[in-house]
């Protein structure tokens, strides 16, 4: 493999990293702050590409300005969702939560079938062109996505505000948090706003790159959770270096081999790091 | 009639009376629901076997594509019989489950069910990627029909309608049940539950709780591999995307809607959710909703299952009756 080959699959490799850490947040803060496991998530990231997809195609509006309000509209969902559905269920046994998840699950991907329809949408790529870096091209739209992400998670790293103080202190011991008079609803309904919204960006990017399906909710679900289990459950820190790992073999490797190996790479060093680190990389051991 | 005659009597009767049922249900439509019925309720059965240890598995669909596909490559390749065949995919999911039990078992709660769910997709990829002998994305599409079973001038089943397979499919879930519940009523069920309530508690007397959940583990994933095995026999098809990670949650499903707690739960959640989503073939497409729709429900007001409903009314009409 030539250098220029590696670097464009680095730019790919971080690029696919990006948009599992955006997903992977969202699952970390949801499975620590209400206990659930949001098996929905990969939806709500598909309806963010579709939303995106209508500002633009339909209201014909600019590219990040639809991607905002998509966000905002999810996140707004989010809220909605966590009120009706999730809010009887928080901290409970974890076949109810499953089960839920995965009716909203069904629901919104047969909505998407019925209302999107089955076939693929392509959105018109708002950022056309390439820059010459060193003799390899890299495509712009793939540095603006990248760009993006790193700007969102780092918001998440530079505020330590009253509400992620709380975040912290509800996932830690719900109980003690409401005796502290923290309203453990509030908190949750935030979480939520901030996990859909996040997975929402993740599906808009993605839609200005690849291409929208109902069903394309299932493989970032699937790699949301692997993040989140390399990286440690609830730790936002963990999901970031787990996402940049598992995007780097996502990356590097089908070049070499093929995509669906790279998959199963990916999984193979997700159990064998499990074996000696049940906890994830930055996680805490659990009681 | 002595109460104790009551129940072996009505369960007799009701297996006499599932065998009689192709006299009345013709139609190879109806008989195939009755089929996948079959397959869901073993499935579910086992697959309430792993959770009753505490365990959250999500592999089961993973482990019927090793059935599934152990047993059509033994017939493809090397032309065993299907009773040799449905055996040793069975053998071969539960081998697995006991190679990679003992390292998953480390893993406790949410990681363990994490954990399946990548055993399952790293199954569903080799059958993806090993094209030489799993035929790759296709699948293996030439499985040898079952070799016809003969008693001179008694019997010939040559399988060549679905109610040969009706017969295969009943027999195989009384043989699935019977062993189950033999495991239910034995103090190894016991051992089981206490694990379930707390795992350190039961270790802290003494039980090796590893090897419990990787018994546990195993035996479920044994019936998971029978129940590939007849798949792969009865649509005479096997993909790698056939049981994937929503087969398995529909696995889950008709075990928490039917009622895990009950025996018979999973039964009654594997029944009425194959037939419920066929009662509504005419929408085609809403389908899933109906599936949703239910499981929704019973999540919100039987968290208990199908099974805690008659419980429930019960509790209501006396409430109603006081308050009269």
């Amino acid at each position: 493999m030539d250098s220029a080959v590696l670097l464009q699959s680095l730019v790919n490799g971080l690029m696919a990293g990006c948009i599992y850490i955006l997903v992977a947040v969202g699952l970390a803060l949801l499975l620590s702050v209400m206990g659930i496991v949001q098996l929905a998530h990969g939806e709500i990231y598909m309806l963010g590409g579709y939303l995106t997809y209508y500002f633009c195609s339909i209201a014909g509006l600019h590219y990040l300005l639809a991607l905002l309000i998509a966000t905002l509209l999810i996140g707004g969902v989010g809220i909605l969702m966590e009120k009706v559905f999730f809010r009887p269920f928080r901290h409970g046994d974890l076949s109810p939560t499953v089960i839920l998840s995965l009716g909203l699950m069904l629901m919104l991907q047969t909505t998407s079938v019925v209302s999107f329809g089955a076939s693929t949408k392509v959105l018109t790529t708002p950022f056309p062109g390439v820059i010459n870096v060193a003799g390899i091209s890299l495509s712009n739209e793939r540095l603006i996505l990248i760009l993006i992400s790193i700007v969102f998670v780092a918001g998440l790293f530079l505020q330590k505000t009253e509400i992620g103080r709380t975040m912290r202190a509800v996932s830690q011991d719900m109980d003690a948090a409401l005796l502290l008079g923290i309203s453990v609803d509030r908190v949750s309904s935030f979480a939520m706003f901030l996990g859909c919204a996040l997975a929402a960006v993740a599906g808009g990017l993605m839609g200005a790159i690849f291409s929208l399906s109902p069903f394309m909710g299932g493989f970032a679900l699937m790699k949301g959770i692997a993040v989140i289990v390399l990286g440690g459950m609830g730790s936002i820190i963990g999901a970031v270096i787990g996402g940049l790992i598992i995007g780097l073999i996502d990356g590097i490797v089908p070049p070499l081999l093929s995509v669906e190996m790279a998959s199963t790479i990916g999984f193979i060093v997700i159990i064998l790091i499990l074996l000696f680190r049940p906890q994830g990389i930055m996680g805490q051991p659990s009681k | 009639m002595s109460r104790k005659l009551v129940k072996p009597l009505s369960y007799s009767s009701l297996i006499i009376f599932l065998f009689l049922i192709p006299l009345f249900v013709t139609s190879p439509y109806y008989l195939h629901i009755f089929i996948m019925a079959g397959i869901g309720i073993i499935l579910a059965c086992s697959l309430r076997l792993i959770f009753n240890s505490g365990q959250f598995s999500m592999a089961h669909g993973g482990m019927m594509s090793i059935g599934a596909y152990t047993s059509a490559l033994l017939m493809i390749k090397l032309g065993l019989s299907i009773w040799a065949a449905m055996g040793a995919g069975a053998a071969a999911a539960a081998v697995l489950a006991l190679l990679v039990g003992y390292p998953l078992v480390r893993l406790k709660g949410i990681y363990f069910a994490l954990g399946t769910v990548f055993l399952e997709e790293i199954i569903k990829l080799i059958a993806q990627q090993w094209t030489d002998l799993t035929g790759g994305v296709l699948g293996l599409t030439s499985i040898p029909k079952p070799n016809p079973i003969v008693i001179p001038g008694l019997l010939n089943i040559n399988f060549a309608s679905k109610v040969d397979f009706y017969y295969l499919a009943l027999v195989l879930v009384l043989f699935t049940l019977l062993i189950l519940y033999a495991i239910e009523r034995s103090s190894i069920n016991q051992t089981f539950c206490s694990i379930k309530q707390s795992d350190s508690l039961a270790q802290s007397v003494g039980v090796n709780t590893a090897k419990f959940k990787v018994l546990a583990f195993t035996v479920g994933c044994f019936f998971a591999g029978l129940a590939g095995a007849f798949y792969g026999q009865f649509m005479t098809v096997v993909t790698p995307s056939a049981f994937g990670f929503v087969y398995t949650v529909y696995i889950i499903v008709y075990m928490v809607v039917g009622g895990e707690r009950k025996f018979y739960g999973p039964i009654i959640g594997a029944v009425i959710l194959t037939f419920l989503p066929e009662s509504v073939r005419v929408l085609k497409e809403y389908q899933p909703y109906v599936f949703a729709g239910v499981l929704m429900l019973v999540i919100f007001f039987l968290p208990e299952g199908l099974v805690s409903l008659p419980q429930r009314l019960k509790m209501f009409i006396r409430e109603r009756r006081t308050h009269a």
